[in-house]
């Protein structure tokens, strides 16, 4: 474990330096803004528990495409609770109302034994019309915007690391020692104090929360009986069975805690994004949450990451299109580090393709000199796609994902 | 000694076939007890029945001298039964510790004490003779490494009664010598081992008593020092045993298959998979290749199909096919019965007549231009299915319906089908009961007298002995010997297998 986070700061390290010398380079300052790092954890939040909510129902065993719906219930149920009863409600209400999203998810393929993606396909389709419908049903002229948006919903306090990042503790005003030092402009030390103000600094209580999800889903599924249990009815099914192990009841706790997650992925973005709920408010984050997860190869550190690349893609196209723009040169960076990595491991036809790619993002970086619109908003997803299809891994999911089990298996 | 378990006129039918009538069997503590008979026999049913997997619709179980009823394995393991799947029951993704306490795992307050599992495992596998790396991944180890893991589980669950179902079936000679070394140790720690097979050179050798059962009924109890295999397989058969054999010479002067200084390299440059095999084959002529496993018979195989690269040169009726592809070797006669007939010769969850088509898709009588000839392709299937005994519903059951011996004969009949003037045979009779065994053999006799060239790959050195017309020894990728069969016996092959001679 140590090592790995040795090596994990490594990389982290690395990958600012490179930041650091693009932005010199290019001139794009909001590269590594306090602005940019504090927006691109805002925006991985939900992409985490969306992650760790499919990791939690893939582990045991049922193919979860079903938690963009789940999210999408949340984020619902989030708005219209937290406006009436306080956006802390209002994330219980979230996570309960994916848990619900996911019931009948577990019932359909666990129970019935629907295929895992019709069942989840239907679960996304049925929820948007579902909270669409609860909507209109609810919706009171004047105190809304209209049936597609709530009114606000109190806004949740921030939370600062003392001395480091600033903020107030008792009437005592805590120095900012990261923003000052992301002010002065030194090369690397800058960047990396900004980045760490913005990832540190005003965080909400529900992004704590939400990150402390990250080594608690580890803990749980990795260090307890539970977990155990829990991976072993996504691995080898009639195996836990032939042990004693209630199979069942694994894959229902997988499929409701992950739609805990997503619901509360909803929620998230309904009271803390934003501050009320609107339609389309989750937008494809649900499946994103799922790249996410295969990015990270079905373990809660590698769906951080995921998340987090995600992120910043999307908080630098929402912010600044000139460091998108800059951000292909990062591509370029990354895709070159892939062909050494490639030719040393002589793989050589790889090595040569993702060399050719990597010359082509080159010759568009210097050939325009602003990025069309339309493409600026495709960035993230472009980003997503790219590191998935080039950064090759050995994706290992659970052996029996997505495959119907019946007890009596053993006979 | 005392008895540990012990069954009384257990019966039990299912829909339209009567599975176990009246089978009785008592197991001594600190014994290794056989159960014996052909496939399909009922020793399956009698295991579940005794482990909790079903229940008995008439007959007694006794543990320990108490009457039982076990409604789920739970309350088998609970009376300290434990069964060692013939497939294992193993999550390839987790590590072995994982595997051994999943269900019963140690607690340290929420979480799993992993460092407590781990000195029990550890000390267990050493009590047991069962040494294993108890944080490699399961998905890392040998198949005998896995067993050994299926072994830790139950033990680790308190068991005192084992049950093996068919434990050699998938494993290589070496690793079966391991099991039994571990088998007799468990027995001098006290435990009643039941040991179900069909290979009774093994069960002789690691079993004190054996149970005979046929046709659903037990037949025989015996003690294994008084009887011999020949005894026990007419006892399992209820008759006279057919015999691997061949009458005569029927070799021709051409020459079908003719390899010269073949060789298959390594990658990484370390021992040549097969060094300079050279030999030649006639027609009409069966050569037999020994060898323990994993001595190179394999690549063999594959470099005669053209399913791997080599150096040299194989000629085939002497002309070179080198260049050939695996699809072009096979259309101009060379046949193939592979060593494993669920992975490679097979499609398990199709029809027969659509394994029918594999390996002969090119042309007729399968193809009729583009289109399949579906009509030549059942009439064809059928007469497979009758001229082999092969016995299924149709042509349209599933492969996976059929019992080990009739997929087994299903194939052969495929291969013979197009009477090739060469059969690859990668341990033809391998896993098939007695009555299919024979069968097989009898095929292989009439080919070789209409002049087919056989090149047959075995582990089981009596048939080797009996169906080859020269033996060659393979050791480390390297034929090593040339033996007449005639003149030898199966000690002295499995020595010079082992090149201790």
């Amino acid at each position: 474990m140590k090592t790995k986070a040795v090596k994990f700061l490594r990389y982290a390290t690395i990958l600012v330096f490179v930041l650091a010398i693009i932005r010199q380079i290019t001139g794009a300052s909001d590269l590594t803004s306090v602005g940019t790092a504090s927006a691109a954890l805002l925006l991985s939040v939900p992409i985490v528990l969306a992650g760790l909510g499919g990791l939690f129902s893939e582990r045991s065993g049922v193919v979860n495409i079903g938690l963009e719906g789940m999210m999408v219930m949340g984020a619902w149920a989030g708005g219209m609770i937290g406006t009436k009863h306080g956006p802390w409600l209002g994330l219980l209400a979230a996570i309960v109302f994916g848990a619900v999203g996911a019931l009948v998810h577990a019932i359909a393929t666990i129970t019935f034994g629907v295929d895992h993606v019709v069942s989840g396909v239907a679960i996304n389709i049925i929820a948007m019309g579902l909270v669409r419908y609860l909507s209109t049903l609810l919706y009171k002229a004047g105190t809304w915007q209209g049936p597609s948006q709530s009114p606000d919903v109190n806004s949740i306090g921030t939370n600062s690391l003392p001395v480091l990042s600033g903020g107030n503790y008792f009437g005592w005003k805590s120095p900012d020692l990261l923003a000052s030092l992301a002010e002065k402009h030194w090369f690397f030390i800058s960047d990396l104090a900004a980045i760490l103000r913005g990832i540190t600094g005003d965080l909400s209580y529900v992004t704590v929360l939400a990150i402390a999800m990250v080594p608690l889903s580890l803990f749980v599924l990795w260090k307890t009986a539970f977990g155990l249990r829990l991976r072993s009815a996504g691995e080898a099914p009639i195996a836990a069975e032939s042990l004693g192990v209630n199979v069942y009841a694994m894959k229902y706790a997988g499929v409701l805690i992950s739609g805990g997650l997503a619901g509360l992925g909803g929620g998230f973005l309904a009271i803390v994004a934003a501050n009320h709920y609107q339609e389309n408010q989750v937008a494809g984050r649900g499946y994103i949450g799922l790249a996410a997860l295969l990015f990270g190869n079905y373990r809660p550190g590698g769906i951080m990451m995921g998340a987090g690349l995600f992120g910043f893609a999307d908080a630098l196209q929402l912010r600044d299109s000139a460091s998108v723009h800059a951000l292909i040169l990062l591509i370029v960076v990354v895709l070159a580090a892939l062909v050494v990595r490639d030719i040393r491991k002589g793989k050589i036809v790889k090595a040569a393709l993702t060399f050719a790619f990597a010359g082509l993002s080159l010759w568009y970086f210097m050939a325009v000199k602003e990025l069309p619109g339309q493409l600026v908003t495709m960035t993230p997803y472009i980003a997503t796609l790219l590191i998935m299809s080039l950064a090759s891994q050995r994706l290992r999911m659970p052996a029996a994902d997505g495959i119907p089990y019946r007890r009596g298996g053993l006979r | 000694m005392s008895v540990a378990v012990e069954l009384r006129h257990i019966s039990k039918r299912f829909p339209g076939v009567i599975a176990n009538k009246d089978v009785s069997m008592s197991v001594e503590t600190g014994t290794v007890h056989a159960l014996v008979g052909e496939n399909g026999a009922g020793k399956s049913t009698v295991m579940k029945i005794l482990y909790g997997m079903q229940r008995p619709d008439s007959g007694e179980i006794l543990v320990n001298g108490t009457t039982v009823h076990f409604k789920n394995p739970n309350d088998a393991i609970e009376a300290s039964i434990g069964m060692v799947h013939q497939h294992f029951m193993l999550a390839d993704n987790f590590t072995v510790l994982e595997n051994v306490i999943l269900g019963s795992e140690p607690q340290h307050g929420i979480t799993i004490d992993f460092a407590a599992a781990r000195t029990k495992v550890v000390e267990m596998a050493a009590q047991y003779g069962l040494e294993i790396d108890p944080d490699v991944l399961v998905e890392e180890l040998g198949v005998g490494q896995r067993q050994r893991v299926e072994i830790l589980k139950v033990l680790y669950r308190g068991a005192r009664i084992l049950i093996f179902d068919e434990p050699t079936a998938v494993l290589v000679p070496q690793e079966v010598d391991d099991l039994f070394n571990a088998l007799k140790g468990l027995r001098a720690q006290g435990m009643a081992i039941i040991f179900i097979s069909h290979k009774l050179d093994e069960v002789l050798r690691v079993a004190d008593d054996v149970t005979v059962i046929r046709a659903g009924s037990t037949v025989a109890e015996v003690k294994s020092k008084d009887v011999t295999a020949r005894q026990l397989a007419e006892l399992m058969v209820g008759s006279e045993l057919p015999q691997p054999s061949t009458h005569g010479d029927t070799r021709r002067p051409e020459i079908t298959l003719a390899l010269k200084d073949v060789s298959i390299p390594t990658k990484s440059g370390s021992r040549d998979l097969i060094s300079h095999v050279t030999f030649n084959l006639h027609a009409g002529e069966v050569v037999g290749i020994a060898g323990v496993e994993g001595n190179g018979q394999a690549e063999l195989v594959e470099a005669i199909m053209g399913l791997r690269d080599y150096t040299g040169v194989i000629e085939f009726s002497a002309a070179n096919i080198n260049d050939l592809s695996v699809a072009h070797r096979r259309d101009l006669g060379i046949g193939l019965i592979p060593e494993d007939r669920q992975r490679q010769a097979m499609m398990m969850e199709s029809p027969l007549w659509e394994n029918r088509i594999l390996g002969h898709q090119r042309g007729k009588p399968v193809m009729n231009g583009f289109v399949l000839d579906m009509k030549t392709i059942m009439t064809d299937t059928k007469s497979i299915m009758e001229e082999f005994d092969v016995r299924a519903p149709g042509p349209q059951t599933l492969a996976a319906a059929l019992s080990g011996g009739n997929q087994q004969k299903f194939i052969v009949g495929r291969e013979m089908s197009k009477a090739p003037s060469l059969l690859v045979a990668s341990h033809p009779t391998r896993g098939v009961d007695v009555g299919a065994q024979g069968a097989i053999w009898e095929e292989l006799r009439r080919a070789r007298e209409k002049g087919m060239a056989i090149v047959l790959i075995s582990a089981d050195l009596e048939e080797l002995i009996g169906m080859s017309d020269r033996l060659l020894v393979m050791l480390r990728g390297v034929v090593t010997a040339e033996l007449d069969p005639a003149k030898t016996t199966p000690e002295q092959l499995g020595s010079a297998m082992t090149g201790a001679s």
